[in-house]
């Protein structure tokens, strides 16, 4: 090496052209002379929303794959980032994306003596079905319904819980992983749970509107918590729509705490 | 045409979490770096907690910075 070269090399475009090309239906990249310095990927959600996102090692690097992506892909185009990241925040701005919703982060504790859970119990003549153990029918049935509820289209466009990939027309992909609220051999209820690894995530509680402000959002919530802190998991990651009020009264009203937010942007 | 080639990606454990979405990673080899997430994981709603291990591809431009493109289960 020459002594008088820098250790690494400056970031920012080399003596060489900044390339920018097309990799594949999906994917971008950034070569600045033998190396490649930014990649810029699409995918689109089940309900047809089209994401992207763009990552490179410098302002000029990352400028052009935007301007390339935005050029070869239609309107409206969405991404996601972390409201603490103000660079990203502020480079999707610049490129025209604005903030559509909001998502708040939670980490929701198990122990009952913090969530204040223990003497949660279903309403009258209602049971919790355990993971594992809901009908896959009537669960099915019960997706179908708080969805329609929910305003839902192609999907549920607030829902992040919706990145998961599913054959099309799918929506309860493993209900290994849902527990219910039955009464009589009706549900009108569900919470799913993703075992990721040290802390699961709660992706979805939903209910039938016609059963709602009966307590069974809280007795699934109870279930599923105590049944985390009997197994030692000390706590569950939960996410929560800013403007569903419903929804942050129930994780706060367990002790969750709200530990960031992702904002969610659109370019149209 | 020369293949372009991509930046070194090594194995590492999260030490901490940061303000502003960074987070400190002690690499196999003992150096600790700071890293943002990739857009993709982020996309993915992917969470990253202390002692996680994950994948981090370091700058070029300076091997004290990288990013997590990837969390092991």
């Amino acid at each position: 090496m020459n002594a008088s070269q820098p250790p690494h090399p400056t970031p920012g475009p080399s003596e060489h052209a900044l390339a920018v090309t097309r990799v594949s239906d999906t994917q971008w990249q950034a070569v600045d002379g033998d190396l490649v310095v930014g990649r810029a990927d699409a995918s689109r959600r089940p309900d047809g929303r089209l994401f992207v996102s763009v990552d490179a090692w410098y302002d000029t690097a990352r400028d052009r794959l935007a301007a390339t992506v935005l050029a070869d892909l239609p309107a409206p185009l969405h991404t996601v980032a972390d409201e603490a990241d103000h660079d990203a925040v502020a480079a999707w701005q610049r490129l025209g994306f604005t903030p559509v919703r909001r998502e708040r982060t939670y980490v929701v504790p198990t122990d009952p003596h913090t969530t204040g859970l223990a003497p949660a119990r279903p309403p009258a003549g209602v049971t919790i079905v355990p993971a594992g153990r809901a009908q896959e029918g009537p669960l099915r049935d019960l997706d179908r319904v708080v969805r329609d509820e929910v305003g839902a289209g192609a999907g549920w466009p607030t829902m992040p819980a919706e990145v998961l990939p599913r054959p099309a027309g799918t929506t309860v992909v493993d209900p290994s992983k849902y527990v219910v609220a039955q009464q009589d051999d009706r549900y009108l209820g569900l919470l799913r749970l993703a075992p990721v690894t040290r802390r699961p995530r709660i992706g979805l509680i939903a209910v039938r509107a016609e059963a709602h402000r009966r307590g069974i959002a809280r007795a699934l919530l109870a279930h599923t918590l105590g049944s985390l802190h009997h197994a030692g998991t000390a706590s569950a990651w939960a996410e929560a729509d800013e403007t569903n009020t419903a929804a942050i009264a129930l994780l706060e009203g367990v002790g969750a705490r709200h530990v960031g937010s992702i904002l969610e942007l659109v370019r149209r | 045409m020369t293949k372009a080639t991509g930046a070194i990606e090594v194995e590492g454990t999260v030490t901490e979490c940061l303000r502003n979405a960074t987070f400190k990673v002690k690499l196999q080899n003992g150096h600790v770096v700071l890293a943002h997430i990739s857009g993709k994981i982020r996309k993915n709603y992917i969470k990253i907690l202390p002692e996680d291990r994950v994948l981090v591809e370091l700058s070029p431009y300076d091997l004290t910075r990288g990013r997590i493109r990837y969390r092991y289960r």
